[in-house]
C-alpha cells in the first residue's frame, strides 16, 4: 500500500517549505556544461586576452594590439584572410548551384534515384585528408587525370594546384565535390517537403518544368536555401583539411588560409599571433552568425 | 521532341554525375592494388599485377604497425565519445525540451555557438596541458564531446518534442523519481536518434583529422586519419601504398554508411535544418 | 480514510489566473465528476490533486494530511490519462508493474498483483503483448490495470474515453461503474460530456471558468440547477431558454409575458421578483406535452421522428428557436403552428445574475 496510509495520522503540521523537486532537474544540464564550458567557453574566452600577449605557453606579455596589427601588414597573412573568404564565397556559392541543380535532377522521376543519392552524398563521409591526397594526385599538372582526361578533348589543363592563382580555387572545387550532397540531401529535403498540389495546379495552368522550376521550386526551398548558404559559409571559413592535405597553404602563401596560419603559426611558436588569427576567424564567423541568430529567432517567434 | 531531348539531358546528368562522383573512388581503388612503378604513373589504368595483399600487408606493418595502433586509438575514442555524447546531449535535449526557464535562452545560444565557432586552438592546449590531458586519449575523448555536444542536443531536443509528456507523467505518477523517468522511459524511446546520434557522429569522430593533429601528437596516440598525414611524406614515392592507406581508412565509414544510410542522411539534414 | 478536501484552491499560470478558488469536500469511496466545458480548468484542477502542477494558493488534503508539497508517489493516487500514456517500450505486463518495481516489490508479489489487476479487467490473454499491438478499448484497459496495482485511495481519471469510438464509450463506462462497486475506491473523473457525468458519478462537480457552479447528485443538477449554465450544460437536448419580463405578481404567483408564451404563470413561495424584472425562462425539451390550449406556442421548423420518441424544432412569436421531445410519433406537419403545455414544477426561472429563483422544487403542480 502507499505510504500514506501507514503514517497518515503520524504528522498533520503543515509542510510550507518548498520541497517538491521537479522531475526535470536542471542539473542534468551540468555534466555537459562542464566539459562544454572548461574544454571550449573557457578557451574561447581566454583568446581574447592572448591575442594581446606574446606568448610561450609558459608565460606571456601583454603586446596590446601588435598581434593583429601585424596580421593586416605581413602580406601572407592579409593573403590567409583574403582567401578564406574567397574560398568560403565560392564553395557557398558552388555547393548552392550544384546542390540545388542535383535535388532537382534526385526527386525527378528517374531510375536508381536512391543509388544515386548515395553516390553523390558519400563523399560527405570520406575522410578530408584522403579525398585531399587523391585528388592532388588526380590535379597533377602533367600526370594527373584530370589534365590527361582534357588533353583528349583538346585542352591543355593548367597547374591546378602549382599555380599561385589557381591554387585555391582547385581546392574549394575539391570542398565543393567533397560537400556538395550534404547541401543535395538538404535541398531534397526541402523540396520533398513542398506538397505535389502546388506542382499539378501549376502543369494545370499549363507551365513548364523551367516555369515550376522558378515559381515554386525556387521560393518554397528558400529554408533549405537558407539553411546551405549559412552551413556551407561558416564550413568554407573554418576549412582545414583540405588545404592542408593538398597544398599545405603553397605555393608560397599562395592558398593558405586562416585554418592554416593559424596551425603554421602554432607551430613556429607564435602563440599569441596564432591565437589573433583564431580570434580574427571567430569575427569572420560571428559577421555570419549573429544574423543568422536573428533570422531563426525571428522565424520560431512567427510559429 | 521536346521529351526526347530532355531525356536526353537527364541522361547527360545523370551520366556526368555518376562519372564525376564514382571515378575518383575508382582511382582511389586502382591505384591502391598497383604496384609501386604502375602506380607512379597516376593514370586510370587497369593494373597487369595485383599485390593487393603485399600492399595491405606493408601498409598495416609500417612503422611497427602503426596503423593497428592508430585503428585502436580511433576506436577508443570514437566509442568513448559517441558513449558520453548520446547520455550528456539527451539529458540536456530532455531538460531543455521540457523545462520552462531563464536558462533556456542561454542554452540556446550556446548550443549555436558550438555549433558554428571554431575552438581557439592555443589556449585550448595551454589549458589541456594545465590540467594533464594534453596527448591524451580521454583528453581528445572529452575534447570531442565538448566540440560535438551541440549537434547531438540539436537532434535530441527536436525528437524528445515528440513524446507525449503525459508519458513522463505516468511515470511520475507510478513512483519514478527523475533519474528513473529519465532512464527508464526517455533514454529508451529515443532509440531511433541515438541510433542516428550514433553512427553520424562515429563518422564525425573516426574522421575528423584537424583536433587529433593539435591535441593528440606522439606516435603511440596515433589517429586513423593521422596515419595518412604521416604516411604522406614516408610514402611520396609509393603512391599504391598511401592510397591503400586512404582506402583502409575509407572503409569503416563506408560499411557504416551501407548499413545506416538513412539515419545518417536524415540526421544530418535534421541537424543541419534545425540548426 | 481517504476523504479529500480542496480549500481555497488557487491556480495561475503567470498573471492569468485559471482556478479561482475552489473548495470542495470528498467523501470516502465516492465516484465524483468534474464537469464542464472545454478549457474550464478541469483537467488542471484533477493535476493538482495529482502533484503534476503546484498548486499556487489553497490546501489539499488527502485523509488528514496535507498534500500541497507532497510528491505524486506519496499521495496514494493513481491516474488515468486520455492517451493512455502507456510505455510504448515495455509489454502489457511490464507497463502494469512498472510502478510496483519502482516501489521494489518483491518479484512474486508483484506478478500476483499484476496477475490479480489482469483478472479483474479481463486482459489476462494481452499481457506478452506490446501497447502498439492493442486496440483501443484494450489500451484504456491496460492504463487501469496500471492504476489498479497501486492500490490507491484515490483514482484520478482525465477524460479517459474520448478516445474510443462511441459503442465502446458505453461499454467501458458500464465497466468503470462495476469497478468503483468492486474496489470501493475514491475516484475522481474529469470529463467535458455531461452524458458521462450524469451516468457515472455519485456527485457531479460543475465547472466553468475556474469556478465550481454547482455540487450535487446528478439528478439534483438536473432538476434543479442553480444556475443558467448548469441548466444549460446539464442535460440533452439543452434547456430551452428565452427572456421573460415579469408581469402582475399576486401571492406567490407572476405572471410571465413573452411573445408565444401566453398566461405563462409561475408560483413560487418568497421569491422577490416585481413587476417588470427581466428574468429568463426555462423549460427542458421533455416537459413539454403537446396540447391544444397550452401556453407555450410556435411554429414548426422541423420534425425528427426517432420512432420512440419525436424531436419538434418549433420557432415561438419572438422567433427563438425552442426544442420539444414528445413520446411516439407525434402527429405534426412542417410549418403548422404548434402549442405545448408544461407542468409548473417544470417551469424554472432565471433572474438577471443567472441564478435559480427557486432553490426547491414548488410544490404546486397543475395543468395550466
Ligand atoms: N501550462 C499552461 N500554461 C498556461 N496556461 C495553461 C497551461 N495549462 C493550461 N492552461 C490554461 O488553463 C485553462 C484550463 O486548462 P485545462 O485545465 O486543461 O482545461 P480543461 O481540462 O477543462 O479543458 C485553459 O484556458 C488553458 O489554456
Ligand atoms: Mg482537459
Amino acid at each position: 500500500m502507499m505510504a500514506m496510509s501507514s503514517s497518515a495520522t503520524a504528522s498533520n503540521a503543515p509542510l510550507t517549505k518548498r520541497q517538491r523537486t521537479s522531475p526535470y532537474p536542471t542539473w542534468f544540464f551540468l555534466p555537459a556544461a562542464i566539459i562544454y564550458g572548461v574544454l571550449f567557453l573557457f578557451p574561447t574566452f581566454s583568446s581574447i586576452y592572448f591575442s594581446l600577449t606574446r606568448w610561450t605557453l609558459f608565460d606571456s606579455t601583454f603586446i596590446g594590439l601588435d598581434n593583429f596589427a601585424q596580421f593586416f601588414r605581413e602580406p601572407f597573412l592579409i593573403q590567409g584572410v583574403i582567401n578564406t573568404i574567397i574560398f568560403a564565397l565560392v564553395t557557398c556559392t558552388l555547393k548552392v548551384v550544384f546542390g540545388l541543380g542535383l535535388a532537382v535532377l534526385l526527386t525527378s522521376d528517374i531510375r536508381m534515384r536512391a543509388l544515386l543519392r548515395s553516390i553523390v552524398f558519400f563523399p560527405v563521409l570520406v575522410s578530408a585528408v584522403g579525398v585531399g591526397i587523391a585528388f592532388t594526385a588526380m590535379m597533377h599538372p602533367t600526370r594527373g587525370i584530370i589534365n590527361i582526361a582534357l588533353d583528349l578533348v583538346g585542352i591543355s589543363g593548367p597547374g591546378w594546384l602549382t599555380n599561385p592563382a589557381l591554387a585555391i580555387y582547385s581546392v574549394a572545387l575539391v570542398e565543393v565535390w567533397r560537400g556538395v550532397g550534404l547541401a543535395t540531401v538538404i535541398f531534397i529535403a526541402g523540396i520533398m517537403s513542398i506538397p505535389q498540389d502546388y506542382y499539378e495546379a501549376a502543369r494545370i495552368d499549363g507551365a513548364s518544368a523551367w516555369e515550376r522550376f522558378c515559381y515554386i521550386t525556387l521560393p518554397l526551398s528558400r529554408p533549405a536555401t537558407v539553411t546551405v548558404i549559412i552551413l556551407s559559409f561558416i564550413h568554407g571559413l573554418r576549412n582545414f583539411e583540405l588545404v592542408w592535405a593538398m597544398t599545405r597553404g603553397g605555393p608560397g602563401f599562395a592558398s593558405d588560409v586562416l585554418a592554416s596560419v593559424i596551425y603554421k603559426q602554432y607551430q613556429a611558436g607564435f602563440y599569441g599571433l596564432s591565437t589573433a588569427g583564431n580570434v580574427v576567424l571567430f569575427v569572420l564567423i560571428a559577421l555570419m552568425a549573429i544574423p543568422l541568430y536573428i533570422y531563426l529567432n525571428r522565424r520560431e517567434g512567427h510559429q | 521532341m521536346i521529351a526526347l531531348r530532355r531525356y536526353g539531358l537527364t541522361v547527360i546528368a545523370v551520366f556526368s554525375t555518376v562519372i564525376i562522383f564514382i571515378v575518383p573512388f575508382l582511382f582511389i581503388v586502382l591505384t591502391a592494388i598497383k604496384d609501386r612503378t604502375e602506380a607512379a604513373r597516376l593514370d586510370f589504368s587497369w593494373p597487369t599485377n595485383f599485390p593487393v595483399w603485399e600492399n595491405f600487408w606493408t601498409v598495416i606493418s609500417t612503422r611497427n604497425f602503426m596503423l593497428v595502433t592508430a585503428y585502436i586509438n580511433s576506436t577508443l575514442i570514437t566509442v568513448g565519445a559517441v558513449t558520453l555524447l548520446v547520455i550528456l546531449a539527451a539529458m540536456v535535449g530532455y531538460v531543455r525540451q521540457r523545462r520552462k526557464g531563464w536558462w533556456n535562452g542561454l542554452v540556446d545560444f550556446l548550443v549555436l555557438a558550438g555549433l558554428m565557432m571554431p575552438p581557439a586552438v592555443v589556449p585550448t592546449i595551454w589549458l589541456l596541458q594545465e590540467i594533464g590531458l594534453f596527448a591524451t586519449l580521454h583528453g581528445m575523448v572529452f575534447i570531442q564531446v565538448a566540440y560535438n555536444l551541440s549537434f547531438c542536443i540539436i537532434l535530441y531536443r527536436a525528437f524528445i518534442a515528440t513524446i507525449p509528456r503525459e508519458l513522463d507523467e505516468a511515470a511520475i505518477i507510478d513512483g519514478a523519481r527523475p533519474l528513473d523517468v529519465f532512464f527508464r522511459v526517455i533514454l529508451p524511446l529515443l532509440k531511433p536518434v541515438t541510433v542516428t546520434v550514433i553512427v553520424v557522429q562515429s563518422v564525425t569522430i573516426f574522421n575528423d583529422f584537424v583536433n587529433p593533429l593539435y591535441y593528440l601528437p606522439g606516435n603511440q596516440n596515433v589517429t586513423v586519419q593521422l596515419t595518412l598525414y604521416n604516411f604522406q611524406s614516408q610514402f611520396s614515392t609509393a603512391y599504391n601504398l598511401l592510397f591503400m592507406n586512404i582506402l583502409l581508412v575509407t572503409i569503416p565509414p563506408l560499411i557504416v554508411f551501407l548499413f545506416y544510410n538513412r539515419q545518417i542522411v536524415a540526421g544530418m539534414t535534421a541537424g543541419a535544418v534545425k540548426g | 480514510m481517504a476523504d479529500l478536501a480542496l480549500k481555497s484552491i488557487h491556480k495561475s499560470y503567470g498573471s492569468v489566473e485559471v482556478i479561482k478558488g475552489i473548495d470542495l469536500d470528498i467523501g470516502h469511496g465516492e465516484f465524483v465528476v468534474f464537469v464542464g466545458p472545454s478549457g474550464c480548468g478541469k483537467s488542471t484542477l484533477l493535476r493538482m490533486i495529482a502533484g503534476l502542477e503546484e498548486i499556487t494558493s489553497g490546501e489539499l488534503y488527502i485523509g488528514e494530511k496535507l498534500c500541497n508539497n507532497m510528491e505524486p508517489r506519496d499521495r496514494g493516487i493513481a491516474m488515468v490519462f486520455q492517451s493512455y500514456a502507456l510505455y510504448p517500450h515495455m509489454s502489457v505486463y511490464d507497463n502494469v508493474g512498472f510502478g510496483l518495481k519502482l516501489a521494489k516489490a518483491p518479484k512474486e508479489e508483484r506478478d500476483r498483483k499484476i496477475r490479480e489487476a489482469a483478472r479483474i479487467l479481463q486482459m489476462e490473454h494481452l499481457l506478452e503483448r506490446r501497447p502498439s499491438q492493442l486496440s483501443g478499448g484494450q489500451r484504456q484497459r491496460v492504463a487501469i490495470g496500471r492504476a489498479i496495482v497501486r492500490e490507491p485511495e484515490v483514482f484520478l481519471f482525465d477524460e479517459p474515453l474520448s478516445n474510443l469510438d462511441a459503442a465502446l464509450r458505453v461499454d467501458m463506462r458500464m465497466e468503470l461503474s462495476k469497478l468503483h462497486q468492486q474496489l470501493g475506491a475514491t475516484m475522481i473523473y474529469v470529463t467535458h460530456d455531461q452524458v458521462e457525468a450524469m451516468t457515472l458519478a455519485d456527485k457531479i462537480v460543475v465547472l466553468n471558468n475556474g469556478e465550481v457552479q454547482q455540487t450535487g447528485a446528478p439528478i439534483d443538477l438536473y432538476k434543479n440547477p442553480a444556475n443558467l449554465f448548469v441548466a444549460g450544460f446539464i442535460g440533452s437536448p439543452k434547456m430551452n431558454l428565452s427572456p421573460v419580463i415579469a408581469g402582475e405578481v399576486s401571492g406567490s404567483r407572476i405572471a410571465l409575458g413573452g411573445e408565444g408564451l401566453e398566461q405563462l404563470s409561475y408560483a413560487f413561495d418568497g421569491h422577490r421578483q416585481k413587476p417588470g424584472d427581466r428574468l429568463t425562462l426555462g423549460i427542458r425539451p421533455h416537459a413539454l406535452k403537446i396540447s391544444e390550449t397550452g401556453p407555450v406556442k410556435g411554429k414548426v421548423d422541423l420534425v425528427e421522428r426517432l420512432g420512440n420518441e419525436t424531436i419538434i424544432n418549433f420557432r415561438l412569436g419572438n422567433g427563438e428557436q425552442w426544442l420539444a421531445v414528445v413520446d411516439g410519433d407525434a402527429p405534426i406537419g412542417r410549418g403548422g403552428a404548434v402549442a405545448f403545455s408544461v407542468a409548473e414544477s417544470d417551469i424554472m426561472l432565471f433572474d438577471e445574475n443567472g441564478e435559480n429563483v427557486r432553490c426547491l422544487v414548488s410544490a404546486v403542480d397543475g395543468e395550466i
